[in-house]
């Protein structure tokens, strides 16, 4: 069993890359001495404060709930907060999104993205303000998707949208969230046709990364249930 | 802390990154298993090709190999491993989406042991087992 008192020596090569002064990204290769139980972004935030104060990398709430701090650790996207170290690290910043600095990315599109989906219940009457009652197993439900971080880890992740016109698990998995809501009028599945649900291989990668436990793969496979067999409501 | 002193580390929430990670490695082994079956039926036809149809008949010479190529053991054996495995995971996704829920990382497991059981059986019938 691991304690606190056991020290390990963490070589982490962290892919630097400023679009405004560099030609190309380039890896830099650093030296972190701590307790074996370290997070990822312990590492990280030790060489911003010993070694490279240069160093871009973004974090809130350290305990896996905000999903800012997410980045690629040998290849797999992973919240870095969550992420005990390895002793050979390779930390690359979120891909398939621009870079801005260092790890940092530009989550613009992002955020147009889901505006654009119009994540709120769609109502075809205004809502009167009382409120409606919902069967309490639903409710759960979407207390569950609305538990998603949106730290980008399942897009990241998701073979398909490197390969096709997929807009990512995340999305899909807020727009069933509001496929299933009984105030949303509005019918999701054609948004979640037009984002490229069909493209989705199935593979449950997302699911298996997610740091929320939550099944994007199964938000997907439900609109594809729907579509088959007409949506229950 | 224990009594003992020491301090247990805390639970890896994202403990799921460690490991194996099942659907990159069945979307993979998806993929290379279709085009094994693929790359088997077009040289199977070719192979029978050369054998039986006279207009072919002068290939034969150019390459004596390839009929042989088509009864090796172990290509037998990674061909059925292809095509049971190729099925069981298409059938596990079309049942998704026809609303079967499926546990990804047992269903993983289960088409892998059926494939390699077929794959081990054709393998034994060939050293007389």
């Amino acid at each position: 069993m691991s304690t606190v008192h056991a020290t390990v020596t963490v070589t982490a090569e962290i892919l630097r890359y400023d679009p405004t002064s560099d030609a190309a990204p380039r890896y830099q290769t650093f030296e972190v001495k701590g307790p074996a139980n370290m997070r990822v972004l312990d590492v990280i935030r030790s060489i911003y404060e010993g070694q490279a104060a240069d160093l871009a990398y973004q974090f809130a709430c350290r305990i896996g709930r905000c999903g800012t701090c997410a980045v690629r650790v040998n290849g797999t996207p992973v919240l870095a907060c969550q992420e005990v170290c390895k002793p050979a690290m390779r930390i690359e910043p979120l891909s398939p999104f621009p870079v801005l600095r260092d790890l940092v990315i530009d989550r613009s599109e992002i955020d147009d993205r889901y505006a654009a989906l119009e994540l709120v219940p769609q109502r075809a009457v205004p809502h009167d303000g009382t409120p409606e009652p919902v069967d309490p197993k639903l409710a759960l439900n979407i207390c569950a998707y609305d538990s998603c971080l949106a730290c980008m880890v399942c897009v990241s992740a998701c073979p398909a949208v490197d390969e096709r016109p997929f807009d990512g698990p995340a999305f899909m998995l807020k727009l069933r969230q509001m496929a299933i809501h009984p105030a949303d009028q509005r019918n999701r599945l054609p948004q979640a046709l037009k984002g490229g649900m069909l493209e989705c291989f199935g593979c449950d990668l997302c699911t298996q990364l997610c740091p929320a436990d939550l099944s994007p793969a199964q938000a997907i496979r439900d609109f594809r249930r729907d579509m088959i067999f007409g949506a229950p409501r | 802390m224990s009594a003992t002193g020491t301090l247990t580390i805390p639970r890896n929430s994202t403990h799921q990154a460690e490991g194996l990670l099942y659907g990159r490695t069945a979307r993979l082994l998806n993929r290379v298993t279709g085009v094994a079956i693929v790359v088997f039926v077009a040289v199977h036809v070719i192979a029978q090709s050369v054998m039986h149809v006279p207009a072919f008949a002068g290939l034969r010479g150019a390459a004596p190999w390839l009929p042989a190529l088509t009864t090796q053991n172990w290509i037998h054996a990674i061909l059925l491993f292809s095509i049971v495995f190729h099925t069981l995971y298409g059938v596990r996704l079309v049942a998704g989406d026809l609303g079967i829920r499926l546990p990804y990382r047992a269903t993983w497991w289960t088409t892998l042991g059926i494939s390699a059981v077929f794959a081990a059986r054709e393998i034994l019938r060939y050293v007389g087992i």
